[in-house]
């Protein structure tokens, strides 16, 4: 209590300095007239009283410094004196004051920048209502390689009943959809992002409609109005904010859907993209199907009951598992599940790049702390005799150095600040090259968090660089160095020792930082030379989603892109045309059961990429046909169906056969509804989720025999692919005014996307090395060129007393390859065990890969070098007459 | 009088103040007068040193101060023990009577 109270009134005299100030005097003045009543009492005459009572008072003012010190006031009025000599010092060398901020700046800027996103990414909780009892399931099955997969929804359905740890369970589409708006004002179509999500999706979450209401659960169980929520962006870009909004409809791929509520602005979930959600449609009689339990598709998150541990939660849901392995053995065999916390889930693969990047920033914030405490060192050095002299007319060693510390917390403020500003910048840029999806763009800013980790790696810095010169300048005996008389004398070992420190470490933080931005960029560089199996260049691609209310046939479907392939054909510049339903290295993938005509039941379960295609995808493309033939327009709807598979499915189950002519089925078991398709071609493979992954297993149907809503065109040209676009665009405005291209890309830029993350990632370390590196060989420049410098005298005299100047330069260069040598070593040796860290990161690169590790450390070692040797000779270089006579 | 008042050894100036406040809040003149009162005149409290004292012991929670209106109508600060100060005066004292005998025995070594 007492030691509370005691802090307050400590506390309140140093906020209130004038004030406690002010009340000390008036109690001293009540002292003294008191004082002085007494002594006119004693009979003084009144003047001889007071003179009396202020003798005996002993010092107003040494009473009021003393009131002061014990109040702690005088360091606070020190600790300001000292700011504002150390301002007037870096006013007095400004190009030094200057050099250090833009340093710091550029270490703590990047560092601000790397952590707001880190800050977003991982540190903030989702903004959901209590989101630590938000789980994700998935399923597993090993037998199809799937892993933390998508779920069943019939399987969901029934964890959500079973299980009793879950207060709900929600489901929503593992991928996005497109779709097509109209109705929306006067305008023209609009391709939009939807997300189907079973009706409790908002509640699960915890989230209410800014405007009108969320969805309802039984919106999803044959509720027979079409209902939707809009996004608030959405909402703002295309329906101008209108609070009139709810009630009215839209017409979502042509059919009717009312508005029912507007999603919070800061709702974003699954991903940034969406722009509305859609209730799943779901009868009773679905759960009953097979197919409900065989297919896979939607994510699933439940929330916990309060007060229920994830490890007991898991317990039941394994429990309910292995019930429905044994109850549905034709769809559950092998089929595990589990789950994981929300958010981090969510942050998954996006946790290691960040982390990699923010180990990045902190070497190069040492390596700048590194050279500014250099700078300072060289100052504090340059000012010996100053300081001593100070020593010498009674300053504290305390004292002194707390006035150079306080200099070096000026310049990291001052750093800090410019920093900040940096960072802000920074974290515009990071959200703009970023790649979709992966970083919450609309929360990546510079927040209360971000302030103190600011705030705090400012003042560590401070510390860091500020502490060697402040110890230095209360170190040295003032006898000594003002009887050195004017001259600096031969070089303190100490500050040569320190001097050699700073060069080993910079370098060797320069090389770990660059051994890590060599490890991503060889990578990197890996990732794009593979061959994806198909030619990029001279594509342009472009998907269309026909709205199922107006082509509600198969034949109108076929007939749509029948004219659409003819007439694109058609288009001055095209060379070849081709549909497809998913373009290679977009990330998705659709995969299906298959059954070998004439072979037993493959027990395993592998399942096979699927994709649909008119002819001439494949010469479009310049995949390779290795053998047999494409489809045809011959091959119809109403002829026997007919497969091309790839290369990689040819080899794993034809080998030593000639696969054209052996039947296929897309069933694990086949029976007697089976549909046999006879393989007439094999092609070569193509990369289909993303170059990183090796090509699968892959069968391709003709899209007359499989008919598809949404198709990609596949335009080649010989020209410049972008060119085709306007009349791409016109022609399918001609043929239906009310479809919208969904998304129009060149090959090329669909490839380059699929490493968007990999280049991010790559370029971002590369820059943040490059800085490091400059930076580092800058400090070893000055730290170099100073020791020369201060070494010229003990040089000179070496010269005059006969050492020869070759020697000389020999000696200090041979020093100085040393230091050199040493960083090299042991920068490589903590990079070759820290480096594994990036394991997961690297493609066909080894964390110790070898190249990475001779060339890195050999460039770096040269340049350090060559940054070290430069003012070396000149110190050898030293003209004792003139060195001598200099000083 | 025998001699000329001495000054109030250091370290004990805080213990005389507390004891003091023992009897009831005082102002600062009101202390250094009580103070002389009590040692006959032997003790003299240097007044510059009085006022750092009490802060002192404010910040250690044993004292309280506030603004009052004295018996002639005048504002002053008085002061007075807390809690914590009336636990300390015990404690002090036993502390100092450690030391004075502790003093004494050595001074009685022949």
């Amino acid at each position: 209590m007492g030691a509370i109270r005691g802090a307050m009134v400590r506390l309140r005299a140093l906020l209130h300095r004038r004030a406690t100030d002010h009340d000390l005097d008036d109690e001293i003045r009540f002292h003294i007239e008191l004082e002085t009543e007494k002594n006119v009492r004693l009979g003084f005459t009144p003047e001889e009283a007071r003179r009396r009572a202020l003798v005996s008072f002993g010092g107003v003012q040494r009473t009021r410094e003393a009131h002061r010190d014990v109040r702690g006031a005088r360091w606070v009025g020190e600790a300001f004196g000292d700011a504002r000599y150390a301002l007037r010092t870096l006013r007095k060398t400004p190009a030094l004051a200057v050099a250090a901020i833009l340093t710091l700046a550029l270490g703590i800027g990047a560092n601000t920048a790397i952590f707001s996103a880190v800050n977003a990414v991982i540190l903030r909780p989702l903004p959901f209502t209590d989101p630590g009892r938000l789980v994700m399931l998935w399923e597993e099955n090993p037998d199809k390689g799937w892993h933390e997969g998508v779920v069943a929804p019939a399987n969901a359905l029934d964890w959500r009943e079973q299980v009793h740890a879950f207060e709900d369970l929600t489901m929503y589409n593992g991928s996005n959809g497109r779709v097509t708006l109209t109705g929306v004002g006067a305008g023209e179509p609009v391709v939009a992002v939807d997300t189907r999500v079973t009706g409790n999706f908002f509640s699960v979450l915890g989230v209410r409609a800014q405007l009108g209401r969320v969805l309802r659960d039984e919106e999803t169980w044959g509720g027979d109005q079409r209902v939707v929520v809009l996004s608030d962006h959405l909402w703002r870009e295309r329906f101008g904010a209108d609070s009139g909004i709810v009630g009215r409809t839209i017409q979502v791929e042509g059919a009717d859907f009312q508005v029912v509520g507007v999603a919070p602005p800061s709702f974003a979930f699954p991903d940034e993209s969406v722009d509305l959600w859609l209730p799943t449609r779901w009868s009773m009689e679905d759960r009953n199907q097979v197919w409900f339990r065989r297919a896979h598709w939607p994510r699933a998150v439940a929330r916990l009951r309060p007060g229920v541990s994830l490890d007991r939660a898991n317990a039941e849901l394994q429990t309910v598992v292995r019930r429905l392995q044994q109850q549905y053995p034709e769809t559950n065999t092998r089929m595990g599940a589990g789950m994981t916390p929300l958010h981090e889930f969510l942050v998954g693969d996006t946790r290691l790049p960040l982390l990699v990047l923010l180990s990045a920033v902190s070497l190069l914030l040492l390596i700048a702390c590194a050279n500014v405490g250099n700078l300072l060192l060289v100052q504090a050095a340059g000012r010996e005799r100053e300081a001593a002299l100070r020593l010498a007319l009674g300053a504290g060693r305390g004292r002194l150095v707390r006035q150079a510390l306080a200099e070096s917390l000026v310049l990291s403020a001052l750093g800090g600040a410019a920093g900040l500003a940096l960072g802000w910048w920074g974290t515009r840029i990071l959200a703009a090259l970023q790649p979709a999806g992966m970083l919450p763009v609309r929360d990546v800013s510079v927040s209360w968090n971000v302030l103190g980790y600011v705030l705090l790696i400012t003042t560590a810095s401070g510390l860091l660089f500020g502490i060697a010169p402040a110890l230095w300048s209360g170190r040295r005996a003032p006898v000594e160095v003002l009887n050195e008389g004017g001259r600096s004398g031969s070089e303190g070992r100490r500050m040569r020792r320190w001097g050699d420190t700073l060069v080993v470490a910079e370098v060797a933080l320069a090389l770990l930082l660059t051994v890590g931005a060599g490890l991503l960029a060889r990578s990197f560089a890996e990732l794009r030379n593979v061959d994806p199996g198909f030619d990029a260049s001279g594509t342009l691609t472009a998907s269309i989603s026909l709205p199922g209310i107006r082509y509600d046939t198969e034949e109108k479907m076929t007939s749509f892109f029948d004219r659409l392939l003819e007439r694109a054909r058609a288009l001055p510049g095209v060379r070849d045309a081709a549909l497809v339903s998913q373009l290679p290295l977009t990330g998705t993938e659709w995969t299906s059961d298959f059954a070998i005509a004439g072979r037993g039941a493959d027990g395993s379960g592998t399942e096979v990429l699927h994709r649909e295609l008119a002819p001439g995808y494949f010469q479009t493309m310049h995949v390779p046909l290795l053998s047999g033939r494409d489809f045809t327009t011959d091959d119809r709807a109403d002829t026997p169906p007919v497969i091309v598979i790839n290369d990689v499915l040819a080899k794993r189950f034809f080998r030593g056969q000639d696969p054209i002519g052996q039947k296929l089925a897309f069933d694990k078991v086949p029976d007697s509804s089976s549909v046999w398709r006879t393989i007439v071609g094999v092609v070569g493979s193509e990369h289909q989720v993303e170059m990183a992954a090796e090509p699968r297993i892959e069968i391709f149907s003709p899209v007359t025999q499989d008919p598809r809503s949404a198709m990609t065109v596949v335009l080649r040209t010989d020209s410049d692919p972008a060119s085709l676009g306007p009349s791409l665009r016109r022609l399918v405005k001609e043929m239906d005014p009310t479809l919208a291209i969904g998304s129009m890309k060149t090959m090329i830029a669909v490839r380059a996307e699929s490493l968007a993350r990999q280049r991010f990632l790559t370029t971002l370390l590369t820059v943040f090395a490059a800085i490091g590196v400059a930076l580092a060989l800058i400090g070893v420049y000055g730290v170099m060129a100073q020791l020369a410098r201060r070494r010229s005298r003990e040089m000179g005299i070496r010269i005059a007393l006969g050492a020869s100047a070759p020697r000389i330069e020999r000696m200090v260069v041979g020093h100085a390859l040393r230091l050199v040598a040493i960083a090299v070593v042991v920068g490589t040796g903590v990079a070759l065990v820290t480096t594994r860290a990036l394991g997961a990161l690297l493609y066909h690169v080894a964390p110790v890969d070898p190249i990475t590790f001779v060339v890195v450390p050999l460039l770096l070692g040269l340049t350090a070098a060559v940054a070290t040797w430069v003012p070396a000779r000149q110190a050898g270089r030293s003209d004792p007459a003139v060195v001598l006579r200099g000083e | 009088m025998t001699a000329t008042p001495s000054d109030v050894l250091r370290g004990t100036l805080d213990l005389l103040i507390l004891k003091t406040l023992t009897l009831e809040p005082m102002h600062g003149w009101g202390i250094s007068q009580r103070i002389q009162q009590f040692s006959r005149g032997a003790f003299d409290v240097n007044q510059g040193s009085l006022y750092p004292a009490l802060q002192r012991l404010e910040q250690k929670g044993w004292i309280e101060s506030a603004w009052r209106t004295t018996e002639n109508n005048r504002r002053a600060k008085y002061y007075s023990l807390t809690g914590a100060g009336k636990r300390a005066v015990g404690q002090e004292t036993a502390s100092w009577r450690r030391y004075v005998s502790s003093v004494e025995l050595i001074l009685e070594v022949k």
